[in-house]
């Protein structure tokens, strides 16, 4: 039986304020702030004791004992135990995908509501054992003899006893992804006054965004944190001219810094989506539909693509897919990893040449208005809890759409590590 | 009656020390006063350190247990000071009720107020009801009421009977296995601050004329409750008494039931024997 599609309404969402890394969240784990996210969505919704279709989440920095993360915080939080649940990871993609699949399943009448989620946390982080130490202690297990016991730990040398931290380093290419981003940034010609300018907009931006309370439905208070932690209200082109580079610092013109990179953050969200029918049954909104959604890859590692720029290429598609222009949305979400990042990406498809060589375009998608990107702040003032960010955007983005009235339509991107993006739609 | 205020939580390590240096000799009735602590506020790093310790998720509803770690402290001063007439070494958690009234957050400054009452006879000696109430904006939220038992001890002419009974619903089912290590004493006491010996090492525990090292009760009670964390009414009476002591280490098995109109009933056993350690009820207020 072929079903018939139906798209998956959006009623809400919750995140916790997102922190600094090592500070207000310091001691929680995923599970702790992906428990307590869902928590907040629950008592927001009238969830409690009840079933969802389904929840899916993730973090992208994961201890091995957190193989079921989500389904052991289903367990934890007020939901219904008989709530199915399954983790996702695609790096900073995980959130936004995690919702794409949600919606999904709604979509094909699977499921009729589920909760798409995302956590992560760069202090409570899991740090291995050194890897040849690992080696040895599987040998040591596995050893029968005395002598071959003697033999496996003849092989312990002092600096295994150092742990292994999880890097924000490409495994194939060893950099940074700072590092990468500043590559792309130099070969597009981003310069450090515009990146400066797109960063004091996003802290600007979100300032005003709690001012109005937009947050006071969205962001639930956790330990102490009522707002994001990295958000400074007050700050200027001035301040942020006067930080050093951190990123491509083999440059002398190296331009991206502390503050215009997103910060190391803690926190989780987590977004309510439905059926249209089961929205209305309990009486709950309807913010937006998740209308299609697309991913894509680059080769940043052999092809000469920049690490962030997978989102350039799957925008064109789902617009191709929707007989849709890249003018043709009133909100826009771009991702912040870095502000150069979002400017590349904008420049890219301003480009006829990229745009014509790497997209296959006729004509280049063209210039967006730049008074409608990221009108609620984005994560260089937010933060970025890399698996958190997809739900903090779409749970935005369905909000901000829906003040603006029926018909509104606004477009996400999302870049990830290992040189991929996941993009999608959201109409009111 | 005297009510003493506090500034500062009272050492508990030098209190162990006082109680057991000036253990003889005591008896007669119990003191007629009240110790208090006022705008206590929990520190963020003790309590995640607690709720790994009896397996809570770190939020900002406090577990219904935690609000015993800030009084306890006062409890023991009171129970270590000469005025106390039993002995603390020996002293055994034999039940514990706590009414948690309303969620109350980590960042509430809290009042606290500990009082003693209701010294009782039992078949094995006397017992003794350690109380807390906990207020928050001039409410009481949380009020407790510890029921420890001194073997050999001698109640006063005309005390009440102790009152040791909880009726509790079958049990047939363990819903969970925990193998409760060597160490569990040590650690809850890092988290509670009840340094007890008994709880420590099979040495110092035996001193005192236990086996090996025994579990806290209220660590028991925690991790049981823990178990149960986004199940739980949000204000409710909890109800256990401790039967067996938990000698460590001990493989032991929770049972949990739900009740009828809301709550939980609840034992935690030893895996081999059987025996009951922890009987409890949670029922909806």
């Amino acid at each position: 039986m072929a079903p018939q599609t139906r798209k998956a309404a959006i009623v809400g969402g919750n995140r916790i304020p997102f922190a600094r890394s090592n500070s207000a969240y310091a001691q929680a784990s995923n599970q702790d702030m992906l428990t307590a996210t869902l928590d907040g969505l629950v008592a927001r919704f009238g969830l409690q004791g009840q079933q969802v279709g389904e929840v899916v989440a993730g973090a992208v920095l994961k201890h091995a004992r957190d193989f079921n993360l989500t389904r052991e915080a289903v367990l934890g939080s007020r939901l219904s135990a008989a709530t199915p649940a399954y983790d996702v990871q695609q790096a900073c993609g995980t959130g936004l995908e995690a919702a794409v699949l949600v919606a999904n399943k709604i979509a094909l009448g699977q499921i009729e509501s589920g909760i798409a989620g995302g956590v992560d946390t760069t202090s409570d982080a899991p740090l291995a054992i050194h890897d040849e130490m690992r080696r040895v202690l599987i040998a040591l297990s596995s050893a029968r003899t005395l002598r071959q016991r003697l033999e496996a730990l003849a092989g312990v040398r002092p600096g295994m006893f150092v742990p292994e931290a999880p890097r924000n380093a490409e495994p194939r290419t060893g950099l940074a992804m700072g590092d990468h981003q500043a590559i792309t940034a130099r070969e597009w010609g981003i310069s450090r006054e515009a990146q400066d300018e797109l960063t004091v907009r996003s802290h600007h931006n979100l300032a005003a965004a709690y001012e109005r309370g937009f947050f006071d439905d969205l962001v639930t208070p956790y330990l102490g944190l009522t707002r994001d932690e990295n958000l400074r209200p007050d700050t200027s082109v001035e301040k942020l001219a006067k930080l050093e580079p951190v990123f491509g610092t083999g440059d002398p013109d190296a331009t991206m810094t502390a503050g215009n990179s997103t910060p190391l953050s803690d926190g989780a969200s987590a977004v309510l989506l439905a059926s249209d029918a089961w929205a209305a049954e309990r009486g709950l909104p309807v913010l937006a539909h998740l209308v299609d959604a697309q991913t894509a890859a680059v080769d940043h590692v052999h092809g000469g693509e920049g690490l962030l720029m997978a989102p350039a290429y799957a925008v064109p598609v789902l617009l191709a897919r929707n007989g849709l222009t890249l003018q043709d949305f009133d909100f826009y979400e771009v991702h912040e990893a870095f502000a150069s990042t979002v400017l590349a990406t904008l420049k890219a498809w301003e480009d006829p040449a990229f745009c014509k060589e790497r997209l296959g375009l006729d004509a280049p998608l063209g210039a967006i208005d730049r008074s409608r990107l990221n009108v609620n702040g984005s994560s260089l003032a937010a933060g970025h809890p890399f698996a958190a960010t997809g739900g903090r955007i779409v749970a935005s983005l369905a909000k901000q759409l829906h003040e603006a009235g029926p018909g509104r339509r606004g477009l996400i991107s999302i870049c990830a590590a290992g040189g991929q993006g996941v993009v999608a739609i959201l109409e009111s | 009656m005297a009510r003493t205020v506090l500034q500062t939580a009272p050492s508990m390590p030098a209190l162990f020390a006082r109680a057991a240096v000036t253990a003889r000799g005591r008896g007669g009735d119990l003191p007629d006063t009240r110790l208090a602590r006022t705008g206590v506020r929990v520190e963020a790093a003790a309590l995640a350190a607690y709720d790994r310790v009896c397996g809570f998720s770190l939020a900002d509803p406090l577990p219904p247990t935690y609000p015993h770690v800030l009084a306890f402290p006062l409890q023991l001063a009171l129970m270590s000071d000469r005025s106390f007439p039993l002995a603390l070494p020996g002293l055994v958690h034999v039940r514990n009720r706590i009414d948690l009234l309303r969620p109350v957050r980590a960042d509430e400054a809290l009042d606290l107020e500990v009082w003693a009452e209701r010294l009782a006879r039992h078949p094995r000696g006397a017992t003794v009801d350690l109380c807390a109430s906990v207020s928050a904006g001039g409410a009481e939220v949380w009020r407790s009421r510890s029921t420890y038992l001194a073997r050999g001890a001698k109640a006063p002419e005309g005390a009440p009977e102790s009152d040791l009974s909880l009726p509790v619903g079958e049990l047939p089912r363990p819903v969970a296995t925990w193998r409760v290590p060597d160490s569990a004493g040590r650690r809850y006491a890092r988290v509670s601050g009840d340094v007890n010996p008994i709880h420590l090492s099979g040495l110092t525990a035996k001193a005192f004329g236990f086996k090996r090292a025994i579990a806290h009760g209220m660590w028991v009670e925690a991790r049981a409750l823990g178990a149960l964390t986004g199940r739980l009414p949000d204000a409710m009476a909890v109800d256990v008494v401790f039967r067996k002591p938990l000698l460590l280490p001990s493989t032991v098995t929770l049972a949990t039931a739900p009740v009828v109109g809301g709550g939980w009933d609840l034992a935690v056993r030893n895996l081999q024997s059987g025996a009951e350690h922890l009987l409890g009820t949670v029922r909806p207020l």
